[in-house]
């Protein structure tokens, strides 16, 4: 039961508000545009990887190993954008796991090197290697893995034994089937995979090329299938765009919520300091293919291309709207100023390191102990990202969207869970 | 007691700020605690210097201090403390894919001579710096013993110095110039607003409790199927319910001071922090082995559960009568 004064005051305020209404819901239409055309680019780059995959398959050959490897770091283009949907909207908080999990035991799916450590105090399937075995026991139960099926792979493998390093499907499970472990630590080179290791009969290297080959085109089926329901989700009357716009001051809390929490906790946090901090060559997030400066480059990118509401799909075309941008600076110009410089000021830190990595000083060999330069390069990004936090935060309080978030709380649904 | 505190939260009205209340909380929470982490980890270097092996009672005891000083303030995690990455040099902290065992053994393994330089030794990973790895050599089976006796004393003397660099450098710096920024907020600095400035404090609390509740409590819980007592926070010392009761003290202590200004919400509070402190002193666990079996299970979750308690209180009533949210934390991640 709600009190009388908290809906006197719901109604105050939404009133207040009422001649923002009209932008709100503009921006957030044009917000689930946005994901429809990032989950959109993301299936047909994901499409492309699977016809270079089944052509990889039947035919192995360097030509084709190189051109399923060109077709996956395209594929990341698009979706790394869209990370920033992650945070904030449910639908997409728990579907995400499967497709873009990480980090990974690779020693679960294929052979890995002797240095790689075995199993570990946390995951005894650290070194399952699912490739070379049809059977096998997983937590007291016998797996009959004879045919590798997308089924198999996303309800028996993935996150197997309840460990989330158990990563069986998606982008990085991919990466590792197309690239190998990258052996070279903190040296130049990725993971240097021989197109053999699919070749038929006495060519195969490896060992069972065959099964190899059925895990990648497997998990590569079951990642378009899953970018082809989260595309859905986001069409018209599609369950994710309806969340957020059923609900307009909801709707604008899930973009910033989004915008604060992949910039702070996760990017600057889990994937850049850390991994900086570890000088740990294996915590890069596309640690396989060495594609780590991208990843973070189009993660940051589709921040900022949100708070602007723009997006530049895979064909060129321009999709573009009214963006919290356009909210923020009508209540607080200065802010919106401010915001806007942050997230410049990271692209560009963001951008160096990308430049840096595509001239030849690779994300691994910044992470080396004592690599000052490296050092530099990765913080950079940091500070930025943390940056612009404190500015997304600025915005929450300047829109007034933190009673807005208490409002939608169960406490007030069910006061008698607080006030006991 | 429904009534009012519905009107409270009905107008948002924030109570007055308390002229002196971030002064107060800098010195009765802040500035003491991390004066006391300098100095335990000062007395915990030179007891290593005095005697580093990994069975010296000593030493031990000078680590406990410290681990409990770092403790007490660990959930302060920004300004000096993230300065030059300095709370991850301290406190790296859950190590989901192993790394500080792999790191020392790595270090042992090649006798690295970085150990005789304090200012090389910066450079290392963070998984074979701070209070978990001196952990591992003073208390995990295989590392106390691992290779050169000599070189691991190095070792343990290298990281305890590097400890102790650490400590004093975030507390020089909150005595020379942060408690000083956060009791003048100003436009155009790192906080424009006294609201800033008390939010930072109320984060602090929030995500505290976040990681008692969560972190402390929630990895070694794991699933009812699957427990997962190693996971604990170090377990190998023992110390992995003590490090939940020394941060509800020191999170209790932040309460009281945000609460000031609000008598009523602020009894709530502590009374809810009692309940939590007499729950886990009752449980007699010190590193959450009992989660492996039901009942003991069942005593853990409890006590989680009265920190979630805590948490949501301190959400739902003690950010609206501050004016303020949580915003984002370093947890929000995967």
């Amino acid at each position: 039961m709600k009190s009388p004064f908290l809906a006197a005051t719901a109604l105050s305020l939404s009133m207040g508000s009422a001649a923002l209404a009209a932008d709100k819901a503009d921006v957030l239409t044009n917000y689930a545009n946005i994901a429809e055309a990032k989950y959109q680019d993301s299936l047909i780059t994901a499409q492309r990887l699977q016809t270079a995959v089944g052509a990889l398959v039947a035919n192995p050959s360097a030509e084709n190993l190189q051109a399923a490897k060109d077709a996956w770091l395209a594929s990341r283009v698009p979706y790394q954008q869209t990370e920033v949907y992650r945070f904030g909207n449910a639908i997409v908080d728990e579907w995400e796991g499967k497709v873009n999990a990480w980090p990974l035991d690779e020693g679960l799916i294929d052979y890995v090197d002797a240095s790689y450590g075995g199993l570990s105090d946390e995951n005894e399937y650290a070194a399952l290697n699912i490739v070379a075995n049809p059977s096998f026991t997983l937590s007291g139960e016998t797996i009959d893995a004879a045919k590798i099926t997308p089924e198999l792979l996303a309800e028996t493998l993935h996150e197997a034994d309840g460990i989330e390093a158990n990563v069986a499907t998606g982008y990085h499970a991919i990466e590792f089937l197309l690239w190998g472990q990258d052996l070279n630590g903190h040296g130049t080179g990725a993971g240097d995979r021989p197109w053999t290791d699919f070749a038929m009969g006495d060519d195969c290297t490896g060992g069972n090329c065959d099964r190899r080959g059925e895990y990648l085109k497997a998990a590569t089926d079951l990642l378009v299938s899953d970018l082809e329901w989260m595309t859905a989700q986001w069409a018209d009357g599609g369950a994710a765009r309806n969340a957020v716009l059923v609900d307009e001051n909801a709707g604008i809390v899930t973009i910033v919520t989004g915008m604060g929490s992949l910039s702070y906790g996760e990017q600057a946090g889990e994937r850049m300091r850390l991994g900086l901090m570890l000088n740990d060559p294996e915590e890069e997030h596309d640690c396989f293919s060495d594609n780590t400066h991208n990843s973070h480059y189009y993660d940051g990118l589709g921040v900022q291309n949100l708070y602007l509401g723009e997006y530049v799909r895979v064909n060129g075309e321009l999709v573009s709207g009214p963006a919290l941008a356009d909210l923020v600076a009508a209540v607080d110009a200065d802010l919106d100023a401010e915001m806007r410089v942050k997230l410049a000021t990271t692209m560009m830190a963001l951008g160096r390191i990308k430049t840096a990595a595509e001239s030849g000083f690779a994300y691994d060999q910044m992470l080396e102990r004592g690599n000052a330069a490296g050092e530099a390069l990765v913080m950079g990004g940091v500070n930025g990202l943390v940056d612009q936090t404190r500015s997304i935060q600025r915005i929450t309080a300047t829109l007034k969207l933190d009673n807005i978030d208490f409002e939608g709380s169960d406490s007030l649904d069910n006061p008698d869970a607080v006030f006991h | 007691m429904f009534r009012t505190l519905a009107l409270s939260l009905a107008f948002a009205l924030p109570v007055p700020v308390l002229a002196d209340q971030t002064g107060k909380i800098l010195n009765d929470h802040v500035l003491s605690g991390f004066d006391e982490l300098a100095v335990s980890s000062a007395a915990l270097s030179n007891a290593a210097q005095e005697s580093c092996v990994a069975s010296s009672e000593p030493l031990r005891a000078a680590y406990a201090t410290a681990f409990d000083a770092w403790t007490g303030v660990s959930h302060l995690r920004f300004g000096p403390t993230e300065t030059d990455n300095r709370g991850f040099a301290l406190a790296f902290w859950p190590d989901s894919r192993g790394s500080t065992p792999k790191t020392l053994s790595g270090l042992i393994a090649d006798q690295d001579p970085v150990v005789d330089d304090p200012e090389a030794f910066q450079s290392v990973s963070i998984a074979g710096r701070g209070f978990y790895a001196l952990e591992y050599l003073l208390f995990d089976d295989r590392l106390s013993a691992l290779g050169d006796a000599d070189y691991r004393c190095a070792l343990v003397q290298a990281i305890a110095r590097d400890i102790a660099g650490t400590s004093r450098a975030i507390n020089q710096d909150w005595q020379t110039h942060y408690a000083e920024l956060m009791q003048s907020p100003h436009k155009g600095g790192v906080y424009q607003t006294q609201a800033e400035v008390l939010q930072e404090f109320y984060k602090a609390l929030d995500t505290g409790l976040q990681i008692n509740a969560d972190l402390r409590l929630g990895r070694p819980l794991g699933t009812f199927d699957k427990p997962r007592p190693k996971r604990a926070e170090a377990w190998r010392s023992g110390r992995s319910l003590r490090h939940v009761q020394v941060s509800l003290e020191h999170l209790r202590t932040l309460a009281a001071l945000l609460a000031a200004g609000d008598a009523e919400l602020a009894q709530s509070l502590d009374i809810k922090f009692e309940a939590a402190l007499t729950k886990a002193a009752a449980l007699d666990d010190p590193d959450f082995s009992g989660v492996a079996t039901p009942a003991g299970r069942f005593r853990v979750e409890t006590l989680q559960q009265t920190i979630n308690d805590i948490r949501t209180e301190v959400t739902q009533l003690l950010g609206p009568t501050l004016g303020v949210s949580v915003g984002f934390n370093s947890l929000d991640g995967d």
